[in-house]
């Protein structure tokens, strides 16, 4: 096998893996460029999310094994888990950190590394510490292009991927409850002036955030399995993916989370350094480009407010 | 009158307390002869101490009913180690220097048999641990023996079965950054190069990692015939589903981790095919099954796991070196458990190699579909491998 194939192999790997980032990176990324804040609960939702989903699933499967009522049935476990994580979001948000809002800034940060630990040990507590494994809905045959395997959730990932990222930005561009957001995200204050609900405006950016990363949960669960600390790593990298894309940036964390699953899977053999360092490339690169360019690949130059 | 009251109280309680000592020193080579039980008998991981301990004092108890060691009772004191070194050098002072022991089974634990090991070397005196497997702990040479297999026997089973038996030439390891992995897979490596073959590949993963894509696409590419994956099931089972997703369809070959049935449950799909080296199974004896009866009767109902076995076996090792040596002499007790020969215990024959080790059989098994068929025991003799059932 030559070297070339090995390495489009890597690409088609790391893609998958970015899809995944890119949607719990968009998260982060929203909730900060309108708080301020870096809602570190995030990870965890993802967990309940793919718990959701999976419990959703095996309740509506049952017994069957019909291939079109599987995918159907994956669909909408999806959809159910999204509704959860999305209320699940809405109510830390109103419990945890609005109270918070004017307080410190450390302050809601601290809540949210407690929301954080709640819903991991509860999680561990409730559905217990052992990995589960989340069945494939369809055949997950691989299919051989030249040597180079792409699987049937791979596309899946990708797909599901790119259609939330491509609703995202048309509702946040086009839609006037984007336009609201965006606003929000400007000048918060101005904003409520101009009538724009600004607590219903954040409340949304969490439901939405989370009904992403409830997705992000599923699709990684293919891969990962699922477990009540599987949000920690996934939730870590993802934040440095919407670090390294410019936080606050909703096309910085597409593009982050696809740089840093790239990097994850190809930069280790490029470099010829062992495979158990490939989180450290990763982290290497989020320092780098922090030194270079402080705002990440797409984020702006922001004026200090007083 | 009060004063002397309070000298003669101090100057009874003085030959009394020298009285009291000298007859726990004098037990040992009067009437019985008392030796030491150390593992963790509280704390997090008590399960395995407390079992050990129970089939230890079953031996004594099951020795001193059929009379004893030359007429002589036997003792055993046991202490808690906690399960860690401090607590294990603080229980080895105490049996040693204070109560006079003049033997040890025990510690349980990998680190704390380390630092006893050390200290046993130092002063001369023996102890079998039941189940510290790291290779290190019977590296000193000599006073240091266990009733265990020692992880290093594991891997020259797997690098001998690989090489002879299945024939390949050309291997690839991928494996987790622990010590029991990069033990088993180091260990693979040196053997297997010394048999003549390459390792094409030594591929690592942090513990937790989740895609091993990137390492399997480098195997891949190395042109291994087989990879050896001596991992904890929730990565071997990873790695099996990511070679099948990459249409790798190499030969998978792996450690006793493999033999925690989780891994069916994790990937059933994909266990066919898999070779692992496991723990042999025991001959079905009458020794075995009596001890589990006496365990079970003994604490209510309660099951010895393969630790208590083999705590149970060195404690009737002991007693019987003890015996042929005929005194608490530490060095002479020594001599007679390294010349123990064939001694029939629950887990069957049991003989020491030069440095302490069990010689031991390793079981090898096929998984067909997702059950494991038992392929014969083998035992590493002059360098070759022998199927010895």
């Amino acid at each position: 096998m030559d070297t070339l194939v090995q390495y489009l192999q890597y690409l088609v790997n790391g893609l998958t893996l970015g899809a995944i980032y890119a949607l719990i990176a968009l998260g982060y990324t929203m909730v900060y460029g309108i708080l301020k804040f870096i809602n570190f609960a995030h990870g965890d939702i993802l967990m309940i999310g793919a718990y959701t989903g999976l419990f959703t699933y095996t309740a509506l499967l049952g017994e069957s094994t019909n291939a079109a009522w599987m995918l159907i049935a994956f669909f909408i476990a999806m959809l159910v888990s999204m509704a959860f994580c999305a209320l699940l979001g809405m109510f830390i948000e109103r419990v945890a950190y609005k109270p918070l809002r004017n307080a410190n800034r450390l302050a809601p940060l601290l809540s949210a590394i407690g929301v954080s630990f709640i819903l991991s040990n509860g999680a561990a507590w409730l559905f217990g510490a052992q990995s589960r494994r989340f069945p494939y809905p369809f055949d997950d045959t691989p299919i051989m292009l030249g040597g180079i395997s792409i699987t049937p959730h791979q596309i899946l990932t990708v797909v599901v991927s790119v259609i939330m990222m491509v609703v995202l930005t048309l509702f946040v561009n086009r839609s006037r409850m984007g336009k609201a957001m965006r606003a929000t995200s400007l000048d918060q204050a101005t904003s409520e002036l101009m009538g724009i609900d600004v607590n219903r405006i954040i409340s949304m950016t969490f439901a939405i955030g989370s009904a992403l990363a409830a997705v992000g949960g599923i699709l990684s669960a293919f891969d990962f399995r699922v477990y009540a600390s599987m949000g920690t790593m996934t939730g870590l990298k993802a934040f440095v993916a919407a670090v390294i894309g410019g936080i606050g940036n909703i096309q910085g964390a597409m593009l982050g989370g696809v740089i840093l699953g790239v990097l994850e899977s190809i930069g280790a053999p490029l470099l010829h350094i062992p495979s158990a360092l490939k989180d450290t490339i990763a982290f290497a690169v989020l320092i780098v480009i922090l030194l270079v360019k402080p705002d990440g690949i797409l984020g702006k130059n922001e004026r200090e407010k007083v | 009158m009060r004063k002397t009251i309070a000298m003669l109280l101090i100057a009874t309680t003085v030959i009394f307390g020298v009285f009291a000592n000298g007859s726990g020193e004098s037990a040992a080579s009067g009437d019985t002869y008392v030796i030491g039980f150390m593992g963790p008998l509280t704390g997090d991981n008590a399960n395995y101490g407390i079992r050990c301990n129970n089939a230890t004092q079953l031996a004594v108890s099951e020795i001193n009913a059929a009379g004893g060691i030359n007429g002589k009772q036997l003792e055993v004191i046991a202490e808690n180690t906690l399960g860690t070194t401090e607590g294990a050098i603080a229980a080895y002072e105490k049996l040693v220097y204070s109560d006079g022991v003049c033997a040890i089974v025990g510690p349980v634990f990998t680190g704390p048999a380390l630092a006893v090991a050390q200290r046993c070397y130092e002063d001369g005196i023996v102890m079998i641990s039941p189940s510290a497997t790291h290779k290190d702990v019977t590296s000193l040479g000599d006073f240091v023996y266990r009733t265990v297999p020692s992880d290093a026997l594991q891997s020259e089973v797997a690098a001998h079965y690989m090489y002879e038996v299945l024939g390949y030439r050309n291997i690839a390891c991928l494996y987790a950054m622990n010590d029991y992995s990069q033990g088993l897979a180091l260990g693979v490596q040196e053997t297997f190069t010394e048999l003549g073959g390459t390792v094409s590949a030594m591929e690592t993963c942090m513990v937790g990692d989740k895609d091993f894509r990137t390492q399997l696409g480098a195997i891949r590419n190395s042109g291994a015939e087989a990879i050896y994956i001596p991992n904890y099931t929730v990565e071997d089972a990873l790695i099996l589903e990511q070679a099948a997703q990459l249409g790798m369809n190499l030969p998978f070959f792996s450690s006793d981790g493999f033999s925690d049935p989780e891994i069916y449950n994790l990937a059933g799909d994909y266990t066919d095919g898999v070779m692992y080296v496991g723990p042999a199974q025991a001959e079905a004896s009458s020794i075995l099954a009596d001890f589990t009866a006496a365990y079970s009767a003994a604490y209510d109902g309660d099951q010895p796991d393969s630790f208590a076995t083999n705590a149970y076996d060195a404690t009737y090792i002991l007693a019987e070196a003890i015996g042929r040596a005929g005194s608490t002499d530490w060095s002479a007790i020594n001599d007679q458990v390294k010349a123990t020969s064939d001694f029939q215990g629950a887990n069957g024959t049991i003989n020491f190699a030069a440095n302490g080790d069990m010689i031991a059989s390793q079981g090898v098994y096929y998984v067909e579909g997702t059950t494991p068929v038992y392929q014969g025991s083998f035992q590493i003799v002059d360098d070759a491998i022998v199927q010895v059932d």
